[in-house]
């Protein structure tokens, strides 16, 4: 008899939804997490009094999350404290011009207007077709799509989504200028792309869907984005779902071609009926099971896909009241910009000499996260590669610091560089080290056409028997609510499979 | 080869050719990344 009925390497949200929901189905389940705290992606560390968010800042889709939630007996409402952000945010055009949006459509519709009136009649057709597309999405993320049957049954419960295969055959940047024609609103819609991590020109047209869907409401978790993780495992643990910290799990123990359990680093072994990962699903085949393990067909599978984009993070501690206006703030160039950074810059390890960024005033949402009278601001860079300017990450990270705060200073936080009291950035490298993710990927694995759905490492994997896959490696990808719903996936599909 | 099934090619590729150049910049480097992953979609299948 195996130890435990379920191993989950990776307590990060794909990882707590899943454990959690197979607790509550009375399945003795365990998770293991390589780090000093839950999460993932999705946490939050102290430092000299000041909480900083590790990589999410800001969350939506709440009633997606809610799903995993009910199902623990519960709701999202109840285990996070989730505070409104409303204006969703503020932007600064690269020209100076500040927009600010509001939730509310309607009242987005006159910011836009301000800038360009022709445009209140694209942003009012754009919102009625992403509306329309939205309503066939139905069950979609929370549904598998392991083969072309489950893909038929998808499209068969929703015909009228073929009338939106427009989305699926364009990219980003065709939607965003179908429906816009100033180039100032078509820059206010473009950063939303490097959320899934590909330039507006090669970003998957569906993802378009980001700048409506942000107004159903974006959100922060009070004490930090931590908060969302803690609630899945407060639940979990309630029902008996078990964590231990700084556990790093070596191997995936196969036998017969099947997952038996998994052995630690320190060589304890551990046995489970199923195994579950959520880590990069290039890791699990490649280091934590093996290429000898897997059919040659499914090893040039696994060796092709491209691991998402690297996004660097500075965390500042400041003893002022920034000259912000909103919990977020964009910085953002043109969409051309965008891309030519993507072909040139980011390819050769440049900073870009023009900076794009999401700036999170994050202590604006919840003061308590700062000293009194002090603030957080979080800087999400412009994503960057391996190295950067020929260096190694660690070796850049003093310079880039100073480098940052300095350009933000001059360009969009006027007085920071005077007021900074604490300063670190997470590089590429810290994210790989700190959280297991190769490259610093924290969307994993790129996420165009063909690394989606069918095409994405599957929730119940196709050569190891008794393995499941959770988090931003695999259906519906990365993102808090969709790695969330990845654990709705898998235990639907343990429960099928294995019981 | 029948005649008529060479015009028929010719016609098309005529066809795809004009298509292509009428394409952005933009849109053939969408196109030309799709393309470059396509030959991997079979394996990911597998995965």
């Amino acid at each position: 008899m195996a130890d435990y009925n379920a191993i989950v390497i990776g307590a990060g949200c794909g990882g707590l939804s899943v454990a959690a929901q197979l607790a509550k189905q009375g399945h003795k389940t365990l998770v293991l997490e390589q780090a000093e705290r839950i999460g993932g992606c999705c946490s939050t560390f102290e430092r000299d009094g000041f909480k900083f968010d590790l990589g999410a800042s800001i969350v939506e889709a709440t009633e997606l999350m809610n799903r995993a939630f009910e199902r623990l007996g519960t709701s999202i409402w109840q285990e996070v404290d989730l505070i409104p952000c409303d204006p969703l945010y503020t932007v600064m055009l690269s020209d100076g011009t500040r927009m600010t949006i509001p939730k509310s459509i309607e009242a987005t519709a006159e910011e836009i207007g301000r800038i360009s009136p022709q445009d209140i009649a694209g942003w009012k057709a754009f919102c009625a077709y992403m509306q329309g597309f939205t309503a066939q999405l139905n069950d979609f993320f929370v549904t598998p799509t392991l083969t072309g049957a489950d893909m038929l049954k998808i499209f068969a419960g929703s015909p009228k989504l073929l009338s939106y295969l427009p989305l699926f055959t364009s990219s980003y940047q065709d939607v965003i200028k179908k429906f816009f024609v100033n180039e100032k609103i078509r820059e206010s819609l473009a950063y939303q792309t490097f959320f899934i991590g590909l330039p507006p020109e090669l970003a998957p047209g569906i993802f378009a869907v980001i700048p409506y869907q942000e107004h159903d409401g974006l959100y922060y978790a009070r004490g930090g984005m931590i908060g969302i993780p803690e609630g899945l495992k407060r639940a979990g643990l309630r029902h008996g779902m078990e964590l231990r910290l700084n556990t790093a799990v070596k191997r995936v123990m196969l036998r017969n071609g099947r997952a038996m359990g998994v052995i630690l680093e320190d060589g304890t072994e551990i046995t489970a009926d199923v195994v579950v990962s959520d880590i990069n699903a290039k890791t699990l085949y490649l280091d934590l099971i093996g290429e000898a393990q897997l059919p040659w067909l499914t090893r040039i599978g696994v060796q092709s896909y491209e691991y998402a984009m690297a996004v660097p993070m500075l965390y500042l501690g400041v003893d002022y009241t920034p000259p912000l206006n909103s919990h977020h703030t964009l910085a953002t160039v043109p969409m051309e910009s965008m891309n030519d950074f993507w072909w040139g810059d980011y390819r050769t390890g440049r900073i870009p000499d023009k900076q794009f960024a999401i700036i999170s005033w994050t202590s604006h949402s919840d003061p308590e996260l700062a000293p009194a009278g002090k603030h957080v601001i979080i800087l999400t860079l412009p994503p960057a590669p391996r190295t950067v300017m020929g260096k190694t990450w660690d070796q850049a990270k003093p310079e880039l610091i100073d480098a940052y705060i300095r350009y933000y200073s001059d360009h969009h936080i006027p007085g920071l560089a005077e007021h900074v009291t604490v300063a670190d950035l997470a590089t590429p490298l810290d994210f790989e080290r700190g959280l297991r993710t190769p490259f610093g990927a924290i969307y994993a694995l790129r996420q165009d056409m063909t690394s989606e759905t069918v095409f994405r490492p599957a929730a119940r994997s196709k050569s190891v028997q008794g393995l499941y896959l959770v988090g931003a490696s695999t259906h519906p990808g990365g993102g808090v609510p969709t790695t969330i719903a990845s654990g709705i996936v898998a235990a639907d599909l343990i429960t099928k499979y294995e019981h | 080869m029948s005649h008529a099934k060479i015009k028929l090619i010719a016609i098309g590729l005529a066809a795809a050719f004009i298509g292509l150049s009428q394409l952005s910049e933009s849109r053939k480097r969408f196109l030309k990344e799709l393309l470059r992953q396509t030959p991997y979609l079979i394996p990911r299948y597998f995965v």
